[in-house]
C-alpha cells in the first residue's frame, strides 16, 4: 500500500435534514465512524436514501456535519476546496466554457497562471479527447462529458477525489469502459478515493474497501476490504463470493438451501 | 442488391467519405435537381431585375399627374439598386465557383424578396405621382422624399446624430444600471426585499407615462429624455438579469466551490454567464422600450432629433421631409437591432452546439 498522505476520518457523524413543506426532521446519517488513508478506492454502496451521497458532500464540505467531525490529517473540513475534487452525477460542465477552459477552471479559480495549457492538454490526452479542445459542452456525448468533468476535478491534484455516481447515467458498455478508465487514473497517484454507486458489482470491481450502508438512518453495516489485484474478473469465484455477500447484508440474498 | 452503377459508385467515394467536407456532405445529399427545378430557380433569381426594369418603365413611361422636380434621381436610384443587386449575384456566383454556396443560396432564398420590393415601388409611384390616388403632398412620392434627402441631409445628419446620442447614452445608463441591480437582486435576498417591491410598483407603468412628469422635474429636457430612455431598458434589463441569476442551476455553483471559487468568482464566473442568455433577452426588450420612449420625448420636449424634425417638418406641411426622416428612423432602429443580434449570437455561440 501507498505511503498514507492523508488520513480522512468521519467520527461520529450525524446529520439531519429538515424538511421544506413540513416540521419534520429526516436523520440522514446515524453514528458513523470511518477512517479511510490514501491509496484505498472506497466504494459505497446502498439503497437509495441511505445517505451515501450525504457523506460525500460532508468529506466535499458542501455541507457541515449536524453531529461529530469530518477531518483530513487530523484537520476539520471548512468548506470546499479544490484538494478534495468531486465528480457528480451529471457532468456539470459549463456549457459556456469550451473543453479546455472547463478542464483549467479550478487552475484559474485559484489564480494559477503557469503552464496551465500544458496541464490541460495532459489531462486532455488521458482521457483521449485533444480533439475536442475547442468544442463546447453540447457537443460531448454524455460519456465524453463525463470524462471532461473527471479531469477537470483531477487538474488541480487533488489528494481525495470524491464521486457521486459518476457512471450513473451512462450506458452500460460505457460504463463498464470507464470503469477502467477511472481506476487507470487512479492507479496512478493512488489518492483517496470515495465513490458513491448503487451498482454492487461497480463497487467491488472497482473498491479496494467497500462500505455497505442501509436506511433509517443511513448507517453503515460492513466495511468490506476487497483483497483482490486488478484488473480485476467479473467472473470469478471470489468476486462472486463479494457479491453474495453484500446482498445479504442488504437483505436481497437468495436463501440458501 | 444495388444496381451495378451505383454499386461502382459506392466503391469509388468510399475512400473519398473519409476525407468529406461539410458542403460535399451536403452535396452529395441533396438530389439532383431536375430541369425544370434548374429553369424555375434562373427565373426566381431572375426576377428582382426583371421587376426593377417594370418600375423604372412605369417610372419613366407613365405621364406624371403632379408636378416632379429633378425626376432622374429617383430613376438613378432604381438603376443602382438593381446594379447592387447584379453585383451580388455575380459575387455569389463566384463564390460558387470556388466551392462556397452559401452565398448563393441566400441570393436565390432573396431574389422574390427584393423582386417584391421593386414591385411595392412601382405600385407606390403608381398610387402617389402617376395617378394622385393618394394625394400629393400629404403622401410623398419616393422621388420627392428623395429630393428631401438631397435638400436637407445636413440637418437629418444632425438630428440623426442627436437622436443617437440621446438614445446610445439612455440606453447604456439603463443596461448598465439594470445588470447591476438585476444581478445584485438575483444573487441577495436582502437587497431584493427592497429593490423587488418598487420593480413591481413601477414597471407596469409604460415609460411615456413618465414624460410629462419628468419633462416638469428635470433640470435639462436632454437629462429627463435620458432619463426616460433609461428607464425603459433599466426594467427590461433588471428583471432579466434578476431571473437568470436566480435561475443558475444550483448543481453548477456547487461543482464550482469545490473546484475552488470564491463567493465572487461564483458571482462573476457562474452565475453571470449562466444567466447571460436571459440578460440579453432583456437587452432585446429594453432596447425597444428605449426606442419608443425615445422617439415619443423627441416628438413631445427635446428640441432635436428625429422625432423632434419630424414634427416640426409636420407643422410647416413638409411631409416630404417627414418621411426622409422616417426612413433614417427605419434604417437606425433596424440597424441596431441587428448589431444586439450580431452580439447576443457571438456571446451566446456555445448555446448552438448541439446542432453539430
Amino acid at each position: 500500500m501507498a505511503d498514507a498522505r492523508v488520513t480522512l476520518k468521519l467520527e461520529n457523524i450525524g446529520k439531519s435534514f429538515a424538511k421544506v413543506e413540513s416540521d419534520e426532521v429526516i436523520h440522514a446519517l446515524h453514528n458513523i465512524n470511518v477512517t479511510m488513508e490514501s491509496g484505498e478506492f472506497i466504494s459505497l454502496v446502498g439503497p437509495s436514501g441511505c445517505g451515501k451521497s450525504t457523506i460525500l458532500r460532508l468529506v466535499a464540505g458542501l455541507i457541515t456535519p449536524t453531529l461529530g467531525k469530518v477531518s483530513v490529517n487530523g484537520k476539520e473540513i471548512d468548506g470546499p476546496a479544490p484538494d478534495r475534487g468531486m465528480v457528480f452525477q451529471k457532468p456539470t460542465l459549463f456549457p459556456w466554457l469550451t473543453v479546455e477552459k472547463n478542464i483549467a477552471f479550478s487552475l484559474e479559480m485559484r489564480g494559477v497562471k503557469k503552464g496551465n495549457e500544458d496541464k490541460v492538454r495532459r489531462m486532455l490526452k488521458v482521457i483521449g479527447l485533444e480533439s475536442f479542445k475547442d468544442d463546447y459542452p453540447a457537443q460531448l456525448s454524455g460519456g465524453m462529458a463525463q470524462r471532461v468533468a473527471l479531469v477537470r476535478s483531477l487538474i488541480s491534484e487533488p489528494e481525495i477525489l470524491l464521486m457521486d455516481e459518476p457512471l450513473g447515467a451512462l450506458d452500460a458498455f460505457t460504463r463498464m469502459h470507464m470503469q477502467d478508465e477511472i481506476l487507470n487514473i487512479w492507479a496512478e497517484k493512488r489518492q483517496l478515493a470515495l465513490m458513491v454507486t448503487h451498482d454492487i458489482d461497480e463497487a467491488i470491481y472497482m473498491g479496494t474497501r467497500v462500505l455497505v450502508m442501509d436506511v433509517n438512518p443511513g448507517h453503515i453495516i460492513a466495511d468490506i476490504k476487497i483483497d483482490e489485484s486488478f484488473p480485476r474478473d467479473r467472473s470469478s469465484a471470489s468476486f462472486v463470493k463479494y457479491r453474495n455477500d453484500i446482498l445479504n447484508k442488504l437483505h436481497f440474498g437468495g436463501k440458501k438451501a | 442488391m444495388l444496381p451495378e452503377n451505383q454499386q461502382q459508385l459506392c466503391d469509388a467515394d468510399a475512400d473519398q467519405l473519409t476525407s468529406l467536407t461539410r458542403e460535399q456532405l451536403k452535396e452529395l445529399e441533396t438530389k439532383e435537381k431536375t430541369a425544370k427545378e434548374k429553369i424555375l430557380e434562373g427565373i426566381t433569381i431572375a426576377m428582382p431585375v426583371i421587376c426593377g426594369l417594370i418600375a423604372i418603365l412605369e417610372y419613366t413611361q407613365i405621364p406624371d399627374k403632379s408636378k416632379n422636380v429633378h425626376p432622374e434621381r429617383y430613376f438613378y436610384l432604381l438603376c443602382l439598386s438593381i446594379a447592387a443587386y447584379v453585383v451580388y449575384f455575380i459575387i455569389a456566383l463566384v463564390r460558387k465557383r470556388a466551392g462556397v454556396n452559401a452565398t448563393y443560396e441566400r441570393v436565390h432564398y432573396k431574389a422574390p424578396l427584393f423582386a417584391g420590393l421593386f414591385v411595392f415601388l412601382a405600385f407606390y409611384d403608381y398610387m402617389t405621382l402617376k395617378t394622385g390616388i393618394l394625394t400629393q403632398p400629404f403622401v410623398p412620392c419616393m422621388n420627392s422624399i428623395i429630393n428631401a434627402f438631397c435638400k436637407d441631409y445636413m440637418m437629418l445628419l444632425d438630428c440623426t446624430l442627436n437622436t443617437l446620442k440621446l438614445l446610445l447614452l439612455g440606453y447604456s445608463a439603463g443596461v448598465f444600471l439594470g445588470l447591476i441591480t438585476g444581478i445584485t437582486c438575483g444573487y441577495s435576498k436582502k437587497v431584493r426585499y427592497w429593490i423587488d417591491p418598487i420593480i413591481k410598483f413601477l414597471g407596469p407603468i409604460p415609460t411615456s407615462t413618465w414624460i410629462p412628469v419628468t419633462m416638469v422635474i428635470a433640470s435639462s429636457l436632454f437629462g429627463g429624455a435620458v432619463f426616460i430612455i433609461a428607464l425603459g431598458a433599466w426594467f427590461a434589463v433588471t428583471v432579466a438579469s434578476m431571473t437568470g441569476i436566480s435561475n443558475v442551476d444550483k448543481d453548477f455553483f456547487e461543482a464550482a466551490r469545490t473546484l475552488g471559487a470564491s463567493e465572487r468568482q461564483l458571482v462573476f464566473r457562474v452565475a453571470i454567464p449562466h444567466a447571460m442568455p436571459s440578460i440579453l433577452q432583456g437587452c432585446t426588450q429594453g432596447m425597444s422600450s428605449s426606442c419608443v420612449a425615445l422617439i415619443i420625448a423627441e416628438m413631445l420636449g427635446v428640441k432635436s432629433g428625429l422625432g423632434w424634425y419630424m414634427t416640426w417638418q409636420t407643422g410647416w406641411a413638409s411631409y416630404d421631409k417627414t418621411f426622409a426622416a422616417l426612413f433614417v428612423i427605419c434604417f437606425i432602429f433596424t440597424m441596431v437591432t441587428k448589431g444586439l443580434e450580431k452580439i447576443k449570437r457571438h456571446v451566446l455561440r456555445w448555446q448552438n452546439g448541439a446542432e453539430k
